[in-house]
């Protein structure tokens, strides 16, 4: 069906997929101690490294046709994630009180997280086609924000205030990143401000206002949230400067940690590989993080540059939310920390979401003109 | 065909569209800035975490992932004098819950208690006093389990999640309620102890010596605790014994006291029902051979706190069960006094052995008459006689003579009027009046005929009866007071000698003092080898004894005079004394025997001395049998 070019190897971005097979290799030997000892089924790590072939045949895929594709391809992707999200509220199976994810046999697909990147490809398509001179009015934003507001009632029905959150913040940087009007940015400000009043009174469920208390005042509630965060710190510091070695973390494998093969996998990795390990595992993380901010800058197209950069902001403010709320910045939100965290579809979506930067990349020196090499 | 158009148009880049890229390119830059800024914050607060705070977030988890145990250490044993086993320990199986490790604490009191048999309130109280402590402290629901509901709870522990079993030493009494005033009991350490101990050795619900040598002795009997450290998981589990530090058993105390003859003491006080002391001493060591009081205290009903119920009967018993009677309680002497007057007289010159004084049953003195304790009277008697017969004529003259003072003087020559010293609680001084006593206490000047009564020991004097057997073996080695003691000694684990025995002389009276001793002795003699002595009742075949009775008045009352004796309400009766040394040649043992009430020294009290010194002179009696027999 396609031609693979003899460019495609030279194009190919090596970088990237070493810095990401590096931040694998790393989630997965975290993983392993993470979810020691085995509780019995196949155990976390093997599960992650799976659904890691199975992403690394997703980039492949993904990198095989040009991402203009997507242009076309957005909208039938759209409604189907929409479609998945209503789903699991009718038939999902729930979890703590939510309903999040829909059983597909051999894998448990939480649509949420797909979501968060066909988010990013919706909006990079409405913003590459809609070009503005100065900047965007509020008109211009009713699209997007529809586009938005969909999948984040429909996540935030679940509820999953979190990831509901995740789209908001996803909307709010690329928005940003392409330009408003002073006159937008004060209308959509208040308005903001007002849909958050209404929210905090009359959608918020208490426990997510508890959480959002216990931040504020940590001490008040040593057994629930505050706890989780205060054994995070515990595990975090007591890393030290080089660590307690590899499998031989206290906090995690004797369950002081909660959520430690998942949320809470990156305190593990502190507490086990010290500061020295913490700060060459961010070091590598951030160096990607950057990475794909050259990716955006190297695009060809408008497109490929609000892809690239969605895609960085994708990640980055996963992470960012998960290491803050794991170093006792902010209340436990359960966003994982991309690529490192135990769970499928969050691996499965950001690499595909790597797949599109590499995708972009490969194609930057590619024109219009060169579309003929791609065998459509 | 519709796909390709839309990619066509979409392909192709204007020069307007390039200005507008790189104009987003440069806003790229400033997204990357926004990164280095969150970058910056995250490795900031991990430097923090980690370095700054590093090591106390590591003694947080240290202490999170830690547990010590305490491990109870042995109390100490008590020996008596020949070694045998009077108080040791042996396991005590509790009954303890650990909330953490179960689910349904209501569910499992229930059938828990069926097992136990005791009330699921009782249990629940049990659990309620604990409620401030952690949830992976055991809380104790019953102690001392029979091995039939050991082994139950052992066999069915599935059943019974939380639920475990805790092994502690507990008190084994060898000899039941033997010498238990001495030895005292254990109880649950109390708030106030808690926070004067001031160390951090106790803690709540450790059990500390409350009464006697447990108590006196608690720093050498109670060892050292050993401790465990467990890894314990975010659940309580624990994982695995990281180290374990054994305890050091308590030190082992070896009493003076001889059991064969606490034994002989206390079972013929018990079984006539006799409230009263008995205490035995060498003479020439001050070793406390015999430390009796009764009624006996039952021990183990003080075990684990003693009930109120139980509590108040043993404070309204008219025998005063609590009170250690030996040094705890304060007796007119009666005649047991008299060897007081006597030395006093012989000291001061007023008598000497061949003084005589009339005795026609009573004596005048101001406008009273002083009444012998023979109605008939003993006619002409000298020294040795008036302390056989007991004549309270005699010593009306001496004390008379020697005045109030010259008796509190000799008195206190001899031990009266002072705490002995020996190393028990709440020793009495006792009382030996003198004028400038009474002009202090009563503001009143002394009156000469209370002398009178004080010399035949019926007045203000009153003495414990370990004061009468310091005296009595001070009467019997020539004058020297030793200190009683009751600690042999002190050895620990290791067997180590930490104290051991040694005499110790309080006192000693004069050389020109001491010679009149023999003569008083010789009375104390007759006292029980006379025909006519007030104490043949104590007389031992091969052993010659010396002693002295008493009777000490409790009230005056002329109303019960005429009553026959048993008529007499009890605590009306007369107190009945005997002291007593033997071998009467050469003293080894004094015996003092005081039983409250027993109303007459030969008859109450004698019997007692004797079977004390009968056991303890049991393998030379056997020999003089023996040699008898043969010569027969």
């Amino acid at each position: 069906m396609f031609r693979v070019d003899r460019r495609f190897f030279m194009n190919f971005d090596w970088v990237l997929l070493s810095l990401l097979l590096l931040v694998c290799g790393m989630a997965f030997f975290n993983l392993y101690s993470a979810s020691y000892p085995p509780v019995g089924g196949m155990p976390p790590y093997l599960k992650q490294a799976y659904l890691l072939l199975m992403g690394v045949a997703g980039i492949i895929f993904l990198v095989s046709f040009d991402y203009k594709e997507l242009h076309f391809w957005n909208y039938p992707i759209y409604l189907l994630v929409i479609v998945l999200l209503a789903l699991v509220i009718i038939i999902g199976n729930s979890a703590g009180g939510a309903q999040r994810w829909i059983n597909l046999g051999f894998f448990q697909l939480q649509p949420s997280e797909p979501a968060k990147l066909m988010m990013v490809i919706t909006l990079a398509s409405y913003y590459a086609r809609k070009e503005v001179v100065n900047g965007y009015s509020v008109k211009d934003l009713i699209t997007p924000i529809i586009l938005m507001a969909i999948p984040f009632t429909l996540i935030l029905i679940q509820p999953d205030l979190g990831t509901a959150l995740m789209f908001v913040i996803i909307f709010i940087s690329m928005t940003v990143f392409a330009r408003l009007r002073w006159s937008s940015y004060v209308i959509l400000g208040l308005t903001g401000i007002g849909l958050a009043v209404i929210g905090w009174l009359y959608v918020l469920k208490p426990y997510q206002k508890q959480r959002i208390e216990t931040l504020l005042n940590p001490a008040k509630d040593s057994l629930g949230d505050g706890y989780q965060i205060l054994q995070s710190k515990i595990a975090v510091g007591s890393g030290g400067l080089f660590g307690k070695g590899y499998m031989e973390g206290t906090q995690g494998h004797l369950h002081f940690l909660p959520e430690r093969h998942t949320d809470f996998a990156f305190s593990v990795w502190c507490e086990e590989w010290g500061f020295v390990g913490s700060l060459f595992f961010l070091a590598i993380y951030f160096f990607m993080l950057f990475w794909g901010l050259h990716v955006a800058m190297s695009a060809r197209d408008r497109f490929g540059l609000f892809l690239a950069f969605g895609v960085v902001v994708l990640i980055f403010w996963q992470a960012v939310i998960n290491l803050l709320m794991i170093l006792g910045f902010l209340p436990v939100v359960g966003i994982p920390l991309p690529l490192f965290s135990y769970g499928g579809s969050s691996l499965l979506t950001t690499l595909l979401g790597v797949g599109i930067l590499m995708n972009v990349r490969m194609r930057r020196f590619q024109t219009g003109s060169t579309l003929e090499d791609c065998d459509v | 065909m519709i796909k390709w158009t839309l990619l066509k148009e979409l392909g192709e880049i204007s020069e307007h569209d390039q200005a507008a890229l790189d104009a987003l390119r440069k806003r790229v830059l400033g997204a990357g800035l926004v990164i280095v800024f969150f970058a910056a914050i995250i490795l900031l607060r991990i430097w923090f975490l980690q370095i700054h705070k590093g090591e106390e977030y590591k003694n947080r988890a240290e202490n999170n992932r830690v547990r010590i145990r305490e491990v109870a250490a042995p109390r100490g044993d008590i020996l008596d004098l020949k070694g045998k086993e009077l108080v040791t320990n042996r396991p005590s199986f509790n009954v303890v819950l650990v909330r953490e490790d179960s689910n349904d604490i209501d569910d499992l009191l229930k059938r828990l208690s069926m097992v136990l048999k005791d009330d699921v309130s009782v249990l629940w109280d049990r659990i309620r006093e604990a409620e401030s402590k952690q949830r992976h402290i055991p809380v104790r629901l019953k102690e001392n389990l029979s091995w039939d509901t050991l082994a139950y709870l052992e066999t069915h522990n599935m059943e019974f999640p939380g639920i475990r079993i805790e092994v502690l030493p507990r008190r084994l009494y060898h000899y039941g309620d033997m010498a238990a005033h001495v030895i005292g009991y254990l109880g649950d350490i109390s708030r106030k102890d808690l926070q004067e101990a001031g160390s951090d050795y106790y803690r709540g619900g450790d059990l500390v010596g409350k009464m006697g040598l447990e108590r006196l002795r608690e720093k050498e009997l109670r060892g050292e605790k050993g401790s465990s450290s467990s890894e314990v998981n975010a659940r309580g589990f624990e994982q695995q014994l990281l180290a374990r530090v054994e305890p050091v058993p308590g030190n082992e105390v070896r009493l003076t006291l001889d059991l064969d003859l606490q034994q002989v003491a206390e079972e013929i006080m018990d079984t006539d029902g006799k409230a009263g002391a008995v205490v035995a001493m060498e003479v020439k060591t001050g070793r406390l051979l015999v430390f009796a009081s009764t009624p006996r205290l039952h021990l183990e009903d003080f075990e684990g706190g003693i009930s109120t119920k139980k509590w108040k009967t043993l404070l309204e018993n008219p025998k005063h069960p609590l009170i250690n009677k030996p040094l705890q309680a304060m007796y007119p002497p009666g005649s047991t006094y008299k060897m007081v007057t006597a030395l006093a007289g012989l000291a001061k010159g007023v008598i000497n052995k061949d003084t005589t004084f009339f005795c026609p049953g009573h004596i005048s003195y101001g406008n009273r008459r002083y009444h012998c304790w023979k109605r008939g009277g003993h006619g002409t008697v000298h020294l040795k006689r008036a302390i056989s017969e007991s004549c309270d004529v005699y010593f009306y003259n001496v004390g008379m003579r020697v005045g109030v003072d010259g008796l509190a003087e000799y008195a206190n020559k001899l031990g009266l009027g002072a705490k002995t010293g020996v190393a028990l609680e709440y020793e009495k001084s006792g009382l030996i009046p003198t004028k400038e006593w009474k002009k202090k206490k009563y503001g009143e000047k002394w009156q000469d005929g209370e002398t009178l009564s004080l010399a035949i020991g019926q007045g203000f004097n009153l003495l414990t009866p370990l004061q009468l057997c310091q005296m009595t073996a001070a009467l019997a080695n020539g004058g020297k007071r030793y200190l009683p003691q009751i600690i042999e000694s002190v050895t620990d684990a290791d067997g180590h000698v930490l104290e051991s025995f040694a005499p110790q002389l309080t006192g000693e009276l004069q050389e020109d003092e001491k010679k009149y001793l023999e003569l008083i002795r010789e009375g104390m003699t007759e006292v029980v080898q006379g025909a006519r002595g007030t104490a043949r009742n104590a007389r031992i075949e091969g052993i010659t004894v010396g002693g002295k009775t008493g009777t000490a008045q409790v009230v005056r009352l002329e109303q019960y005079k005429h009553l026959k004796e048993e008529d007499i309400p009890y605590k009306y009766r007369d107190h009945a004394w005997f002291t007593a040394y033997a071998p009467a040649e050469a003293p080894e043992i004094a015996v003092t025997v005081l039983v409250e009430h027993g109303l007459h020294g030969g008859s109450g009290a004698a019997p007692v001395v004797r079977a004390v010194m009968e056991k303890y002179f049991a393998d030379r009696i056997a020999v003089e049998e023996i040699r008898k027999a043969v010569a027969r």
